[in-house]
């Protein structure tokens, strides 16, 4: 049997570790040197990304082959438990780096013209720096206690990036829903490190697997043997657990990846500068949680899986609806984010790793584009800001028309669009078609009340083209709005494109949306992507475990795939000739659009405020926490406090009743007792004359007396 | 080496405070020179302690042996006839469950007195009553005879009263009284079970001495003391020559219980029907509970808290609620575990209550200070959860959450110190948008404010999340408390976020905004001598934080003995 020791043993000494700490200390480094480097902060963050991203290149060439390197030391114990760090580097955990470097280089790049004139860039980038640093260290390490470390550090930077314009109130607000919100699912992470420590004694990953793979389930026990420091090892739990571990640990993306029902932050969080939500709230600490979903994965049981899955589904679908009615562009963009995470998590309950991954991957570059894009227009419209001139340049509402204005973010925004509503030549095209392909195959097979799924999965393709193209031709299309709403600004500067800082990195992000980047194919199986990553196989107990996607007939999918092809595609273009109708340029709601206030209609009233979550939480839920807070706190100061005070004055009252009674009663005991001692004095003082005859008398009568006593 | 290392800890600040007093009013400046000196030298004493500590000493709880750096000397004793004799000692020593309470009061001490050099009325008074405070503080940590830790535990009151009650706030009077009449509550109750254990508890040394079995006491082998012990049980000595002792140690050990004495472990001594062990370590509980406070005995803390001056809520946060935790550790765990895991469910319910209600209260208060209070009972209640799962992971956790709780309480109650220094006034509504005008404070009460609320990266976190995974294992290793309690417990971490962040959005971000217009000028960002206070101690934080084996290497072994001692008396 195995030793626990042995399998998270330290590993040899591999000058790999010195580019490990290379990446995550130059992030560090930035974060620490900026705060000293006023003027040159932006260039010298970005200059240190720039190497980061190199290094994930040439790490990335240099280990695209192997099975996966894992680097493992001590870290403390506790009593003769040893905690460990680790660290792989596969090919999950290379792309990953690539991506999360690449834009947030492009994020850098980006803000230095963004941020140009915000008088606390250096803290701006410095915080940039602690989010990657963060990042990177849920990436690099293998330990699921790590992982939770950085994961916190990751909402740590994202709370100080969300409030980074403290002064307004509602960043400050935003910033501390989305911790809270992060919080609440990471009790559930918590749940899951202690299920899985009372079980195997150890974080690491391969540890946790090696272990998992040996446990079993005896008389609906889960039972984990092995051997520790050469004891034998017998834990076991309730069945239950085994599943509660997996459902609790995905709270934690819950949380982290803003699924139902707590993703509520995600749309706040754009109260940040735009290219934080480009970097965080859109490609990279949003999928976190997917990333950590795959690395725990095959401990997932069916039961957990089933959850996920539901969960995805629904979050996709809730989030495309709310997306259709708002007028803010970022809000839009938010909730298209949640609603495509939605997708990977969906992915990852059907069991359908590689796809979930992928999915990750393209939409961090197409929505990163679509930020970018955004951001570009909300900067180049902020320009047109004067004194007289106030306006939300995130309002929808006041553009319109932008092609003719800015033709290169046109385009980018474009192609990243056409990737978002998943249209073939694009990449988001090839993952979400993956991930419905594999979820009808996995319907089928699972059949029961899971058809709900794959409805919501489809649906949610229809709307999502539809809410991308009404974003279009409500942006780019028709008349500039502006003008017509503030005639003052019109004669202000003229509205430009942005200069090579902004363009740039939304050029890169839109040729990165492209399907060709992946391989010229209309199948993701043949991408590249396809041929690094495969999907692994659970190691949970059998009669816990779910099916392998991979054990099912392959003509399964090759018959399902031309159909969910058909049928996305068509479903997409239904959106789009909708949201023509709709929108284009004098039409029905583009026409009347400047002067739109909240939707009418039920629809579009839980459209526009996401299905009352936001209502519920804040208006029902926090409000009664609240109150139950400021009663607790009365019955503290009033009624258990009083209770201590009331005996403590009950002493006293008592202590002055004593004193009363001591003074009036023993105390006039006392004096009685004088008083009366000296009456008798008195008295008997009387008697004792001197005179002889009148003793002898006495002494005569008290002997009769006696005499009678004794003889009766 | 340095022979009675620990006696020069304790009574250095004694020396000091006799300085103190002997010198002329007109030297009034020199007070605080003199006591940061006797401080610094504890400081550096204690860290000497601790580097000459060797941590792989094994044993269990209640052995002797285990214990370093020793200094044991006769004080007196009484000749009881036949009833034998009892006698008390001198006896202070470390193990890994108190050196880590030692090197936290010497490190709070010394920047508490950082912290003093602003009170500016009577400093003589003042300072001689701060360095008596030490003394019985650290002596109390290192005390093994029950008599001393008594004395000590007991004088603690006296300076605490008077520190509160003449440098304190408007209610100065009532939160000293309070403070000092509820510890006396539990004193008391502290008091009996000495009086009972003094009966029942017997030193075999000394009684082997006393009846002639050894000489002197260095052939006491571990042999000989069992074979003493056999003898004691088995009625072989006369009852005239047992010498009756407070040695916590031997308290510790069962066979050092007199064969039917009251609080033996197969006595039939009852107390209202129940166990007289159970009651005892109830009393014991109680006692100590009051201290560290658990619900329902909290209440005296806030009060004190809001009305102390910034040094000592430091002190008291810091290092004097702990007190109660080590008591639990040391007396009640450790002289009754029987008792302890019958009660196991009780204390880890009170312990998850202290930390569900404290946070809810924080979340209710308009006062920083009494938010932080609060806190503190929360943050507290993971030493009780700790301690009642009995396994390795929990008391190690326990132990980690008082060391830690110590830096980061201190920290917060120096940060309020520093505002309320500035505007005589602690009301989070008062305040808005500090931010902008003080970055600096705001920067370091950020840090400690999520230090405090559990982030990774800094010590809180290992310390409650070694208390959950102890907790949750608790089931399957012991079975002391049920899995639902850390799953339950894990919501104090959201209400604490929930009131650290809500207090930051309201004090500290949004527009500047003051409610009285001179605090405009007065509140400047932090000084010189602030700095000195709060850096050390945010180092401290993060190191304990990301590098816990500082501290674990030295203190796994001694808490591997505590919890074996635990689980022997289950089995």
């Amino acid at each position: 049997m195995i030793d626990l020791n042995d399998i998270i043993s330290t590993t040899e000494f591999n000058p790999l570790i010195y580019w490990i700490i290379a990446l995550m200390a130059i992030p560090l480094l930035s974060f620490f040197t900026t705060t000293f480097l006023k003027k040159i902060a932006p260039v010298w963050a970005t200059l240190l990304l720039g190497i980061n991203l190199s290094i994930s290149i040439y790490l990335a060439s240099q280990y695209w082959d192997t099975t996966g390197v894992s680097i493992r030391g001590n870290w403390f114990s506790i009593g003769d438990t040893q905690l460990t760090y680790s660290f792989l580097i596969d090919q999950l955990a290379l792309i990953m780096l690539v991506v999360v470097n690449f834009i947030s280089v492009l994020v850098h790049f980006f803000s230095m013209e963004y941020m140009r004139h915000d008088e606390n860039k250096s803290r701006y980038f410095g915080l940039l720096g602690l989010f990657t640093f963060s990042m990177l260290g849920i990436i690099l390490f293998y330990d699921l206690l790590f992982i939770f470390i950085f994961w916190e550090l990751v909402g740590l930077s994202s709370f100080l990036l969300i409030g980074f314009w403290f002064e307004k109130k509602s960043a400050s607000l935003a910033a501390n829903k989305a911790f809270i919100m992060n919080r609440i699912g990471d009790l559930g992470f918590i749940t899951g490190l202690m299920i899985l420590y009372s079980q195997f004694q150890t974080f690491d990953l391969e540890g946790i697997k090696s272990l998992t793979v040996l446990s079993s389930i005896e008389d609906e026990n889960w039972v984990a043997e092995y051997f520790k420091n050469g004891e034998l090892v017998r834990n076991s739990l309730d069945g239950r657990w085994l599943s509660a571990a997996g459902i609790a640990l995905f709270c934690g993306a819950v949380g982290k990846s803003a699924q139902f029902p707590l993703q509520v932050w995600l749309p706040d969080a754009m109260e940040g500068p735009t290219p934080v939500s480009a970097l965080i709230h859109a490609a990279t600490m949003v999928a976190a949680g997917v990333f950590m979903i795959a690395r725990i994965f095959v401990i997932l049981d069916a039961q957990a899986l089933e959850v996920v899955a539901v969960v995805g589904a629904i979050t996709a679908f809730m989030a495309a609806v709310a997306a259709f009615s708002q007028f803010d562009i970022k809000k839009v963009l938010a909730y298209s984010t949640i609603s495509q995470l939605g997708y990977m998590v969906l992915a990852m309950g059907v069991g359908a790793y590689t796809a979930g991954l992928f999915h990750l991957v393209t939409h961090a570059m197409f929505k990163a584009g679509l930020f970018l894009s955004a951001g570009t227009i909300i900067h180049q419209l902020h320009q047109l800001e004067g004194k007289d001139v106030n306006f939300d340049p995130q309002d929808m509402r006041v553009m319109g028309g932008l092609r003719k204005y800015m033709p290169v973010t046109f385009i980018c925004f474009m192609i990243c669009a056409l990737a978002l509503a998943g249209l073939p030549g694009f990449s988001g095209f090839l993952s979400k078609d993956a991930i419905l392909l594999n979820t009808a195959v996995w319907i089928d097979e699972k059949g029961g009340g899971f058809y709900f799924i794959e409805v919501l999965a489809f649906a949610t393709v229809l709307i999502t083209a539809f809410y991308t193209f009404r974003m279009i031709f409500l942006v780019f299309t028709g008349d500039f709005r502006l003008p017509k709403l503030i005639p003052a600004s019109a004669t202000l500067k003229p509205l430009q494109e942005g200069n090579v800082f902004l363009k740039l990195p939304m050029v890169l992000l839109a040729i990165g949306s492209l399907s060709i980047i992946f391989g010229f194919t209309m199948k993701a199986e043949n991408t590249w992507f396809y041929q690094l990553i495969q999907d692994p196989i659970f190691l949970v107990p059998e009669s816990y475990a779910a099916f392998n996607l991979m054990d099912l007939p392959h003509e399964w999918f090759e018959n399902l795939h031309s159909q969910v092809v058909v049928i996305s595609i068509g479903l997409a273009l239904s959106g789009l000739v909708i949201a023509y109708f709709l929108f284009k340029p004098g039409a029905k709601f583009s026409a009347s659009f400047a002067e739109k206030r909240e939707p009418i209609g039920l629809v579009g009233q839980i459209s526009f405020y996401h299905w009352y979550q936001n209502a519920l939480y804040e208006k029902v839920i926090l409000k009664f926490i609240i109150w139950k807070a400021r009663r607790i706190a009365w019955f503290d100061r009033v009624i258990l406090d009083g209770f201590i005070n009331f005996i403590a004055k009950f002493q006293v009252v008592f202590a002055h009743l004593i004193a009363w009674f001591d003074r009036n009663i023993i105390d006039g005991f006392v004096h009685l007792t004088t008083y009366t001692t000296g009456r008798v004095g008195q008295l008997t003082r009387s008697v004792q004359s001197g005179n002889v005859q009148a003793y002898i008398m006495a002494a005569l009568a008290f002997l009769i007396l006696m005499l009678i006593w004794l003889l009766f | 080496m340095i022979e009675n290392l620990l006696t020069y800890i304790i009574f250095t600040p004694l020396l000091g405070a006799l300085v103190v007093l002997f010198l002329p009013q007109s030297k009034t400046s020199s007070f605080k020179w003199v006591a940061l000196g006797a401080l610094g030298v504890t400081l550096v004493l204690s860290v000497l302690a601790v580097t000459s500590f060797d941590a792989s000493v094994e044993g269990l709880t209640n052995s002797e042996d285990q214990l370093q750096l020793v200094d044991k000397a006769k004080w007196f004793s009484v000749e009881l006839g036949s009833l034998g004799k009892f006698s008390v000692d001198y006896f202070v020593g470390v193990d890994g469950l108190n050196l880590s309470l030692l090197l936290l009061a010497a490190i709070v001490l010394f920047i508490g007195a950082i912290s003093s050099f602003g009170i500016k009325q009577k400093q003589k008074g003042y300072f001689g009553l701060y360095l008596l405070l030490s003394t019985s503080v650290l002596g109390c940590f290192v005390a093994l005879d029950f008599f001393l830790f008594y004395l000590f535990f007991e004088f603690m009151l006296l300076p605490m009263y008077f520190l509160i009650g003449i440098w304190g706030g408007p209610r100065r009077e009532y939160a000293a009284i309070k403070f000092f009449l509820y510890t006396l509550v539990g004193s008391i109750l502290i008091l009996i079970v000495m009086i009972g254990l003094y009966n029942s508890v017997y030193d075999p040394v000394k009684t082997g001495m006393e009846a002639g079995v050894i000489e002197n006491v260095s052939e006491a082998s571990p042999e000989v003391i069992s074979n003493i012990q056999f003898a004691v049980q088995s009625g072989q000595i006369e009852s005239e020559n047992i010498v009756k002792s407070f040695n916590m140690i031997s308290m510790a050990d069962d066979a050092n219980y007199l064969p039917d004495s009251f609080l033996g472990k197969n006595s039939y001594g009852e107390i209202f029907g129940q166990s007289a062990r159970w009651m005892a370590f109830l009393a014991l509980l109680i006692g100590f509970a009051i201290k560290l406070p658990a619900f329902p005995f909290h209440t005296w803390l806030p009060d004190a808290h809001v009305e102390a001056p910034t040094a000592v809520s430091v002190v008291l946060a810091g290092i004097l609620l702990k007190i109660g935790g080590y008591g639990i550790i040391r007396t009640a765990f450790s002289f009754f575990p029987d008792s302890a895991f019958h009660y196991a469910w009780l204390i880890g319910f009170f312990g998850l209550f202290s930390i569900l209600y404290g946070a809810m209260n924080a979340l209710a208060q308009k006062d920083l200070k009494r938010l932080i209070a609060y806190s503190s009972v929360s943050h507290m209640g993971f030493v009780l959860l700790g301690l009642a799962a009995m396994t390795v992971e929990g008391v190690t956790g326990a132990i980690y959450q008082m060391f830690s709780h110590g830096l980061i309480s201190s920290m917060l109650f120096l940060l309020v110190g520093v505002l309320y220094d500035r505007t005589h006034d602690r009301g989070i509504e008062n305040y808005g948008g500090l931010a902008s005008k003080m970055p600096k404070f705001t920067i370091l009460i950020t840090i400690a404010f999520f230090a405090s609320l559990g982030l990774p990266g800094f010590s809180g976190f290992i310390a409650e999340l070694m208390v959950f995974i102890g907790a949750f294992k608790s089931s399957t290793v012991i079975g002391a408390i049920p899995y639902w309690m850390p799953v339950v417990a894990t919501l104090g971490l959201v209400l604490g976020a929930g009131y650290y962040l809500w207090t930051l959005q309201r004090m500290f971000f949004g527009k500047f905004w003051v409610k009285d217009k001179a605090w405009r000028e007065t509140l400047v960002d932090l000084n010189a001598r602030e700095y000195v206070m709060l850096i050390p101690l945010v180092i401290l934080i993060i190191w304990f934080g990301i590098y816990p084996a500082t501290l674990l290497d030295l203190i796994n072994n001694s808490v591997e003995g505590f919890t074996q001692l635990l689980i022997l008396s289950v089995e």
